[in-house]
Parts: structure tokens; C-alpha cells; sequence
């Protein structure tokens, strides 16, 4: 949708219903932002609409800095989080600005004014005063000032039912449950228990707003506000799920019985979800003392015989590449999960990024045999950690699990029958019972040499036999050795293990559209929804791309991409990330030339972007499209780690 | 490997022989003559065939050096991996699996120098695990470089930031919380083994830093100079008093003399756990439902 395109002309009575594109902004923790687009999210997803809230907009500051969170709404399952461009924009914020007196400190309409389509919506709390809005009714804008805070504290005296004033007005605005049905519904859910008179000062808090948007509308002689959202029938109930939440239920069911984790955005949320459900499955989680605590005593529990996985972020990825090796080597399985996000270093410890795929695929001193797995969406979290957990199993080696922070901490709608419905299979049969002892009796060995790479694995305990295994090389039994026949047949033998991955349950990367004479598309992980749309967009703009999607990364399978890619017109890899780490590995393993559309700037990967830097590689310009301006910085924050 | 317990399961004297199978053959355990960690290696045994532990019940975690490799000189499960990260592989298996023996076997450099941030947090964790540190000053395996107690006995007028003194494993032991503190000489293995013994007894995390000369690398600690320096702890000391325990640091050091024995034995209370879930059946059909529901 190009920038500008005019919905909502003069004269017209065109209203927009069920899709629309919402983002609501304020200070962090002060004005409740994710409070208020929680409350939004459950109850469009209750109403039967589609709800994805994929782009993660806060600071590393626990107060203080600009927050906001830009929600698709529709009636179908959107395709992607699309561009920029909001129709409804929601400003929490109400404070003046100390440096600037004259200027109340209107961080969100600063900053995302100019994305609001023309003849879209404007709410802002005025409690310190209304704000020069000119601009933005000249391109159709139509504003809606709510003293959101003073209505709170002077009127309900109860400051923290600010946020559910907006909430009212943009309900009325979009002649949203009119009845006030699922909004008490969902307040009663959460507030009964603390007393009526709580969910009633809510419901007041509501009702106020309803009144400053009709007031509002009577002023301006507005019939409406341009959109619109109808409740649709839900036949199968619905979920409004976050990636780490996904893929840590996928990890329980996938029968991981031990998590350890270290606090580090965006990957705390695993480990808190863990300890707070994985005892009732029978498991044990644990927060580390450091990096290394955590992944150390996973591999103590996986050699014990228990499923085990690590989750941690770039930072604290780094700081465990010493236990790859020591899983690789010593053959014990691992699930780790790296919910990227920009660094290096500290980085942008609250921004998305994919740059962690040469860390995974490449990272620690030697060779070993690993698995990369990187899910496209909250779906592919869980089924994909189901798969995680067994391949661990299977091939006795790390398995890294890719996510980023927009897809971690993002939300979507999936029914609730999906996780349901979903087969999953825990399979251990690498595992020795004593039964298979007493039958081939004649001498364990731990690291015996096999035709699939693979051997047989004792949990400690069970009786009859012993293991011996270490982090050294080792002779078949698992004493130290460096022998050269013994090394040879060992590292040989792992890395077999890797043939039979990529024979038996590699993935090949999925192919949307035909590739052949054609630009490809491709990339990896969490931009499979915009490569999709932007192919889509591109069709229509009369450029025929095709797209190839990789969720199975390593180890790479030539075999079922360079036939693929060598009939391609060319190829183009779209990443989050400086350089193009997967267009280097392609490159590399698949001799096939490849330019590259990156954007490390924080933002996500928007649909323009690619279908921008497509437009500009096809003509020849560049070969390499590093996209993303610079964001406005209205009012400098300081950040933290 | 088998564990040998099946084909030979009585009398006391061939089940303490058990403890040699699926090992190094004694000829060609690389230590030098005469290495204290030989001791260990003996004391380690009696303990544990007077304890009457199963190898396939033990699991024996290695640390980086010439004492990490005592993993492979006696039967049992066995695992090692980096330095310093002996410890937090034992707490994993012990935390997964309480039903084994988790004996953690490392030197004074993996524990105390890299290694540290485990040992401390260990302490406080108490896991029922047995930490033996072999204890001799240097990191032999790589030709002596200093250990962060190596030094010991030594006057210097004057320390650099390159060679700081000794500190004491056992006061940090006590700080950090640790229920079980004791103290063993490999060149009185009888003596250790009880010592070993009783560490496997406790319910709780067990260490004990045994003196384990270095005849290569450490020409000042040697037998002779432990056989002069070291003293049985009093048959008066109560263990179980935490003050007493520090009192008796105190008088030893003030003394220059090193205490032999058990310096702090005192259990936590502690929630009884039980092995987490391992085989299909235990896993299979998860009911993840009941969590789905607070996504709506």
C-alpha cells in the first residue's frame, strides 16, 4: 500500500471495516502501552478477527523511553505486518516537555505522525493541553483529544483507569462492541476477584471515553470515523500467542524436562515460562548464576538422560560457544535457543535482527557436527521445537533454534485447535534399555563407529553397563585418545551423522512460485511474511519473482537448492543483518552469484523494502541494497543494557 | 563396557575389584611417580566399595588437568567437559537424576580459578553432590604456571598483581554457604577415604580439598612439607557449629598449621525430588491444554 494512498476522499462516506492497522505509543511503564494493546489484542482475537502485533517498538529502560506497538487487525489472517503506515494511531503520552515549554512532549505523534495514512485517526491524551495538529488534518486526519489522565485522576480518582479510556473511545470509533460485552467480559475476568466496584471504575473509565469521542463527532459533524470493526462468528477458539510462549509449550510437549536460562531480552520470557509450568510436567527449570551455569548444567542433566534445552540471545550465546564443542564432541544433545537481536556486544538489546547465523552454523574452535533450525512464525515455533527436541535425540549434537526478538516476543492468532490437533511424537530410540544390554552383552561401547554416525546412547544408572565420555577425543569405548586411525574414524564418524541428517529429516527450504528464469527471493527465519507479500505486491506492480523460503539451515543442503537456484534469473537474499549471512552461505556452498537486500537498522523488514530494493537490484543499480532511514529522534533518551 | 557388578556380585573383596574394570589399565595411568592424585585414586576406591556403590549408579565428572583424568582410572560413569565446568555438569545430572552418585573430581586451578563462579554458587545451591579438589598449587598439565593457592607457607616481603598470595578454598567454602567442609591429605589415604566417605554420606554438597602434592611442578609443597604442616582436627570440634568452624580456621592459621578432617558438616532441610521423566511413556501425551488457556 503505497504512502498516501487517500481512503477516505472529501464528500466520500467510504468506511473501512475489519482492516486496519492500529499503533499505540507512550511512555514506557508510566502510560501502560502494552497494557492497553493487550486488553485490544484479546479482545479482537475473542471477537473473531485476526490480530498480528509483530513489530516490537521499546527501549532498554525499565521507565522513561518511547514505547509503542503497531497491531495489524483483520478479518482474515494477514499476510504480513506490511509496511509502516498506521490508520489509527493511539498516543498515551500527556506530558510537557522540560526542555521545550511550549512544546508538550508528544513523542509518539512526533515520531509517528507522519506514518498515519491520510484520512486515518488520531487519539492523543490532551491532559497538559491540545497539540498543533494542522498538518495532519490537512491530509484528512481526523483527531480525537481525550484528557485521558485528568478524566482518571480528576474525575474517577483512580490514575490507573487512564488506560482504559482510550480503550472506550477507540471502541466507539470503530463501533466496536457497543454493548460493552466483551470489554466486561474481560475485565471481569481480571479484576472480579480484587471487587465489583474495580471492574465498574473500569467500565465508568470506558464509558467516559465513549462520551469525549461522541462529543468529538457532534463537534465536527463527523458521522464516523472512517473504520470500522464487526465481530465475526468464531467457530474454533482462538489464541493471541507470542513465539516464546509457542516454542516453549512446543518444548514441553516435545518432552524437554529441563530448561536453564540466564536473564537476557528477549529470551527471559522462556525461562520464566518454564519455571512457572515445566515443574508440572514433571521437569525442573533453573535460572543460571551466568551464560555458561545455564548451559553447563543442561548438558549435566541431557548426559543424565533428561531432554534438555538452554534459550539465551546473542550476548549470552557468545558466552556458551565453548559447551558446542563439548556437546559436539561429547555427543550430547542440546536444544539451544537464540532469540536474536541486534548486536554486537550489547547491541540494541530491544531491536530484531538475524545476524546470528554464522555464530550457529560456524561458531567455537574445531569441527562439529550441528543442526540450525530457524521458525518462520509462532506456528513453526512449536511444531519446528517438537522436531528440535527429537533431532537433539537423534543426532546427539547441538541443535540451535533461531528465532529474533519480533517473532519471540511478537503475537499472532493461531486457533487453539492447531496446538491441539498438532502430532507430536517424542522419540528416544537412540536410548539403551537394559534389555538391549542383556542382549548384546558383549561390551558397551559409548562412541561406537556406525554406518549412520550414530551410537547408541546408556543413561547413567542403567545397570550393566558404563559410559566413559569426553570432551577429548576419544577411542569408541570414550577414553582419551589421539591416536590418528582413532581420530580419523571419530570425526568421521560424527560428521556421518550430518549425511544422515540431510538424507533422512532435513527440510529442503520451501519454493512459492516457479523459480526458473526468474529472480528468487530468499530468505530465512521470521521474513517469510513479508518475502510473501512483497511477492505478491511485486506480481501485482507486473514483476514475477519467486520466493524460497529456509526454516532448516544447517547443516546446508546443497543438493536441494543449487539445482533450484542455477535456474533462477538471479537471486536476491533478503535479510536482517549487515553482510547477508545466508547469501554468503549460498554463495558458497551453491556457486551461484547472490545480491542481497539487508537492513540492520532496528526496524523490521517491511514490505516496501524488499519490493524498493528488488525494483532497484533488477535494474542494475546496486548489488547490494542496505535499506532503512534514519528515525527521527525527537527527544533523545538514554538507553541501558 | 559392562559395569562388572552383574557377573560378580558378592563377597566384599572382589566387589571392591570392580572398581578396576572398564579403566585405564594401572600401567598406563599418565601420572608421575609418585603424583599425590595416586592417593586420591586409592582412597577414592575404599570409599567407595565400603559404601557399596554400584559403577553404573555413579557418575564420575572430570575436570581439566592431570586430576580430572582420575575419571578413567576406576570403573563408573564418566564425564568431562571444559575447564572450570565440572561442577555445573554435576549439578544438571544430579538435579535430573537423584538416585545417582555425582562425584565431581577436579584441581585447584579448574575449581578455584576458572571454575570459581560454579564453586561459589554450588555452595549455595548445595546439590548432594561430592566435590574432591586435588589440590597442589600449579596447573601441572600445562608445567606448573601458579594456581590461585599456590604460595602456601611461602613469606613474601611484598605481592605483585601478577603473583597474589594463596587464598584459603576452605573459608570460601564457609562463606559461600557450603554444608559440607573438609580437608584431606592424598599422602594419608586411609584417612581420606573416611573423609571421602563421609562426604558421600552427607545430604548436601560435599567438598573436600585433598593436599595432592605435585612432584614435578611444586617443589615447596611437597609430602614432607604437608607431613610437617598438617594436624588432625581435634576430637572435641563440632562440625555442626558454623562459629566453631571458623574459630578452628583461625587457631590453625594462626598456628601455620593446616587442619585435617571435617571442618563444617551441617544438612539443610531439603524438599525430597524425585528422577525427572526420561522414557516415551513418561513423556508421551503431555497435556499442554490446560496452558493454552491463558492465551485467550
Amino acid at each position: 500500500m503505497a504512502r498516501g494512498l487517500c481512503y477516505h476522499k472529501d464528500g466520500s462516506v467510504r468506511v473501512i471495516t475489519n482492516n486496519l492497522k492500529l499503533l499505540v505509543g507512550g511512555v514506557q511503564l508510566r502510560d501502560g502501552v502494552l497494557t492497553v494493546t493487550d486488553v485490544l489484542g484479546r479482545i479482537f482475537t475473542r471477537a473473531g478477527l485476526y490480530v498480528l502485533e509483530m513489530e516490537r517498538g521499546y527501549a532498554s529502560t525499565i521507565y522513561g523511553a518511547h514505547q509503542y506497538d503497531p497491531m495489524v487487525i483483520s478479518a482474515q489472517q494477514p499476510l504480513s505486518w506490511g509496511d509502516p503506515y498506521v490508520d489509527i494511531l493511539i498516543a498515551l503520552d500527556f506530558d510537557s516537555n522540560p526542555d521545550a515549554k511550549d512544546q508538550p512532549n508528544r513523542d509518539t505523534v512526533l515520531r509517528h505522525g507522519r506514518d498515519l495514512k491520510d484520512g486515518g485517526v488520531l487519539l492523543y491524551d490532551s491532559s497538559t493541553g491540545e497539540i498543533p495538529t494542522g498538518d495532519l488534518e490537512r491530509r484528512g486526519v481526523k483527531v480525537f483529544p481525550i484528557p485521558a489522565r485528568n478524566i482518571a485522576r480528576d474525575e474517577l480518582k483512580k490514575d490507573v483507569v487512564k488506560n482504559i479510556i482510550p480503550v472506550g473511545a477507540l471502541f466507539r470509533l470503530l463501533e466496536f462492541d457497543a454493548d460493552v460485552s466483551l470489554l466486561r467480559g474481560l475485565l471481569e475476568e481480571r479484576f472480579l476477584r480484587k471487587g465489583r466496584e474495580i471492574v465498574d471504575l473500569n467500565l465508568r473509565a470506558a464509558a467516559r471515553g465513549v462520551e469525549v469521542v461522541e462529543g468529538v463527532l457532534a463537534a465536527r459533524g463527523w458521522t464516523d470515523a472512517g473504520y470500522r470493526l464487526d465481530a465475526l462468528p468464531v467457530d474454533d477458539p482462538r489464541l493471541l500467542i507470542a513465539g516464546n510462549e509457542a516454542l516453549a509449550m512446543g518444548a514441553i510437549a516435545g518432552g524437554c524436562r529441563y530448561y536453564a536460562g540466564y536473564p537476557i531480552t528477549p529470551a527471559s520470557a522462556i525461562l520464566e515460562f518454564m519455571e512457572e509450568h515445566l515443574p508440572k510436567y514433571g521437569g525442573r527449570a533453573m535460572q543460571g548464576q551466568n551464560e555458561r551455569e545455564s548451559i553447563r548444567a543442561a548438558l549435566g542433566a541431557a548426559v543424565a538422560g533428561v531432554r534438555s534445552m538452554v534459550g539465551t540471545s546473542g550476548p549470552g550465546l557468545s558466552l556458551k560457544v565453548e559447551e558446542f564443542g563439548v556437546s559436539g564432541v561429547t555427543e550430547t544433545p542440546i536444544v539451544i535457543v537464540d532469540t536474536q537481536r541486534a548486536g554486537p556486544s550489547t547491541g540494541m538489546p530491544t531491536k530484531s535482527e538475524q545476524a546470528d547465523l554464522f555464530l550457529a552454523a560456524y561458531g567455537g574452535h574445531g569441527e562439529i557436527p550441528r543442526i540450525v533450525l530457524a521458525p518462520a512464525t509462532q506456528e513453526e515455533c512449536y511444531t519446528m521445537m517438537v522436531e528440535a527436541q527429537n533431532l537433539a535425540d537423534k543426532y546427539q549434537c547441538p541443535v540451535f533454534f533461531l528465532t529474533d526478538l519480533n517473532l519471540s516476543e511478537g503475537r499472532k492468532v493461531v486457533p487453539q485447535s492447531f496446538f491441539e490437533q498438532y502430532p507430536v511424537v517424542v522419540d528416544r530410540s537412540t536410548l539403551l534399555r537394559e534389555d538391549d544390554l542383556a542382549r548384546d552383552g558383549n561390551g558397551y561401547k559409548r562412541f561406537a563407529v556406525t554406518e549412520t554416525g550414530i551410537s547408541p546412547r546408556l543413561v547413567p544408572g542403567t545397570r550393566g553397563a558404563v559410559f566413559k565420555v569426553s570432551g577429548s577425543e576419544h577411542d569408541e569405548r570414550g577414553f582419551v585418545s589421539t591416536d590418528p586411525s582413532i581420530r580419523k574414524a571419530q570425526m568421521e564418524k560424527r560428521f556421518r551423522k550430518m549425511a544422515t541428517y540431510l538424507a533422512e529429516d532435513a527440510k529442503p527450504p520451501k519454493v512459492y512460485g516457479d523459480p526458473a528464469g526468474r529472480p528468487v527471493l530468499v530468505g530465512w527465519g521470521s521474513t517469510r511474511p513479508v518475502l510473501l507479500d512483497a511477492q505478491q505486491r511485486l506480481a501485482a506492480s507486473g514483476t514475477d519473482v519467486a520466493v524460497m523460503h529456509f526454516t532448516h539451515l544447517w547443516p546446508f543442503n546443497t543438493s536441494a537448492v543449487k539445482p533450484i537456484l542455477e535456474r533462477a534469473a538471479s537471486v536476491i537474499s533478503v535479510e536482517q543483518n549487515f553482510h547477508g549471512q545466508l547469501a554468503d552461505v549460498i554463495q558458497s556452498y551453491c556457486m551461484v552469484p547472490v545480491t542481497r537486500i539487508v537492513k540492520f537498522n532496528g526496524l523490521p523488514m517491511y514490505v516496501s523494502d524488499i519490493t524498493g530494493g528488488v525494483n532497484q537490484i533488477l535494474a542494475g543499480e546496486v548489488a547490494v541494497v542496505r535499506v532503512g532511514v534514519e528515525a527521527p529522534v525527537p527527544v533523545k533518551v538514554s538507553e541501558g543494557d | 563396557m559392562t559395569d562388572g557388578a552383574q557377573t560378580r556380585p558378592a563377597p566384599a573383596k572382589a566387589a571392591a575389584k570392580i572398581w578396576d574394570e572398564n579403566a585405564v589399565p594401572r600401567h598406563r595411568i599418565q601420572w608421575c611417580p609418585g603424583c599425590g592424585d595416586f592417593g586420591v585414586l586409592a582412597a577414592l576406591k575404599m570409599a567407595v566399595a565400603k559404601l557399596e556403590i554400584t559403577p553404573s549408579q555413579t557418575l564420575m565428572v572430570g575436570g581439566i588437568g592431570c586430576s580430572g583424568q582420575i575419571r578413567n582410572y576406576l570403573n563408573g560413569n564418566a564425564f568431562h567437559g571444559t575447564h572450570g565446568g565440572a561442577l555445573a555438569y554435576a549439578l544438571g545430572a544430579k538435579m535430573a537424576n537423584p538416585e545417582l552418585q555425582v562425584i565431581t573430581l577436579a584441581g585447584d586451578g579448574d575449581t578455584f580459578a576458572i571454575g570459581v563462579e560454579n564453586f561459589v554458587h554450588v555452595c549455595r545451591r548445595d546439590p548432594d553432590i561430592v566435590l574432591v579438589v586435588m589440590d597442589n598449587g600449579v596447573y601441572g598439565l600445562t608445567k606448573g604456571q601458579h594456581s590461585p593457592t599456590h604460595g602456601r607457607g611461602i613469606d613474601k616481603e611484598y605481592v605483585l598483581e601478577e603473583d597474589p598470595p594463596p587464598f584459603s578454598p576452605l573459608r570460601l567454602a564457609l562463606t559461600a554457604g557450603a554444608t559440607f567442609v573438609a580437608q584431606s591429605f592424598s599422602g594419608d589415604p586411609k584417612h581420606a577415604a573416611e573423609i571421602y566417605v563421609q562426604a558421600m554420606q552427607h545430604k548436601g554438597f560435599a567438598f573436600v580439598n585433598d593436599f595432592s602434592p605435585c612432584v614435578t611442578y611444586n617443589k615447596f609443597n611437597t609430602y614432607d612439607w604437608y607431613r610437617e604442616h598438617v594436624e588432625n582436627i581435634p576430637a572435641g570440634h563440632d562440625p555442626a557449629d558454623l562459629g566453631a568452624a571458623w574459630a578452628l580456621l583461625d587457631d590453625f592459621d594462626k598456628r601455620g598449621r593446616l587442619p585435617l578432617g571435617v571442618v563444617h558438616a551441617h544438612p539443610r532441610g531439603k524438599k525430597a525430588v524425585t528422577r525427572l521423566p526420561i522414557w516415551e511413556h513418561e513423556l508421551k501425551d503431555a497435556d499442554i491444554k490446560p496452558l493454552l488457556q491463558m492465551f485467550r
